[in-house]
């Protein structure tokens, strides 16, 4: 990614990154081991586990969900992303 | 076929005691052999003979895939693979609570079990294409992206990429689509390659299957919308080919172009590609 762009598209106008079920996550911290992007960062008290850096997250990566256990990580909808995505390109083009 | 099956133990989870309850369902309809997890972590030699003699099957019940890491620590090869959440998920059924199975625990392990069984008596055919239509010459040029003392190759010109490190080649109405030697050498050796359904139809940036190392599970995120009409049966008894030869022989998967020349607009050529590949070995 060249300075936090996806194709183009400035990335913190792009919604994509992991949402952690607290109901779910049983804190193994597999997913913040796993993830190279320090999107994750732990921290003291009850949710000891956190999406720090929501947009270090690469857009339309899931792999972090496929190491979780309790399925506690869920993730925007590709077809939407995809949408807005386009949409900001068109609209970033006819300026 | 005759076959050895691989489960999870089934004792932390109930999608783990539907895990077990496969490989028990697989001894009876299928013959499988059933090796024992935790006799297989003590000793592998008790079992040496029945995995030398017949491919192995690894059920897991949930994503912390226990069994495929086991099998993966011992080396073995793996045939095929089940995750019962996935098949929760597909079969839209609440499992009970419970590690003892409910009816609805019962259900879902005879569904799991109905497709191994289909999988195992299947013509290979069925499940891949190995008529390859097109010729796809290899690539004739190479970038190449240092990074320390690692070197990232992309050919110069025919393949496009997404930011996920796919790449695809089209050529005529077909494209050929992998991964990047950037990506193969981030996973390291790739030991299953879970390849996506003949006639599947992706979405751009659909899932086109997953890849598995002993660090990572990938997701192949498809650069183009398309019909999956091949899957490369080299790269399934084989998948080390992907880091051999990542843009050549270790293709993974063939489809019929749905909407090119329109999707390439969201994809890179070799130079952009080139620069987000330094820009993520720099992060990394
Ligand atoms: S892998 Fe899942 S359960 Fe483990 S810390 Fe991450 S979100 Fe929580
Ligand atoms: S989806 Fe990928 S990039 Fe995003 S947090 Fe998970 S592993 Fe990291």
């Amino acid at each position: 990614m060249s300075e936090a762009t996806f194709m183009g598209v400035a990335r913190d106008k792009i919604t994509w990154h992991p949402t952690i079920d607290y109901d779910k996550c049983n804190f193994c911290m597999e997913c913040a081991t796993f993830c190279p992007h320090r999107v994750f960062e732990q921290r003291e008290g009850d949710r000891r586990l956190v999406v720090a850096n929501p947009n270090n997250c690469v857009v339309f990566c899931r792999a972090c969900s496929k190491t979780c256990g309790p399925d506690a990580l869920s993730f925007p909808d590709k077809p939407a992303t995809i949408a807005q995505i386009k949409a900001i390109r068109e609209q970033e083009s006819v300026q | 076929m005759n076959s050895a099956i691989l489960s999870c133990t089934g004792l932390d989870k109930p999608e783990g005691s539907v895990a077990r309850e496969v490989a028990i369902r697989m001894a009876s309809a299928a013959g499988s052999e059933i090796i024992c997890p935790v006799l297989l972590n003590r000793s592998l030699a008790r079992y040496k003979k029945v995995l030398a003699e017949n491919p192995l099957i690894v059920v897991d019940g949930c994503s912390t895939r226990c069994a495929s890491k086991l099998a993966e620590s011992l080396d073995l090869k793996i045939d095929r693979k089940v995750l019962v959440a996935d098949g929760l998920k597909s079969s839209g059924l609440t499992l009970e609570p419970t590690l003892n199975l409910g009816a609805n625990g019962l259900a879902l392990a005879q569904t799991i079990v109905d497709g191994l069984v289909q999988s195992l008596t299947a013509p290979v055919s069925a499940v891949l294409s190995t008529a390859q239509s097109t010729e796809f010459p290899p690539p004739r040029e190479y970038l190449v992206v240092t990074h320390d003392k690692f070197e990232f190759r992309i050919p110069t010109a025919d393949y496009w990429f997404n930011e996920n490190d796919v790449w695809v080649r089209p050529l005529g109405g077909v494209a050929r689509v992998g991964i990047s030697d950037y990506m193969q050498q981030s996973l390291t050796d790739i030991n299953f390659v879970d390849a996506p359904a003949m006639d599947l139809t992706v979405e751009q940036f659909g899932e086109l299957g997953t890849l598995e190392s002993s660090k990572a599970v990938f997701e192949v995120v498809a650069p183009v919308a398309g019909t999956v009409v091949a899957v490369n049966p080299e790269v399934i008894s084989n998948p080390t080919l992907i880091n051999e030869d990542p843009y050549g022989k270790g293709w993974i998967v063939e489809l019929k172009l749905g909407n090119w020349p329109e999707d390439r607009e969201l994809l890179l050529n070799s130079d952009a590609y080139a620069r987000s590949v330094k820009h993520k070995a720099e992060e990394a």
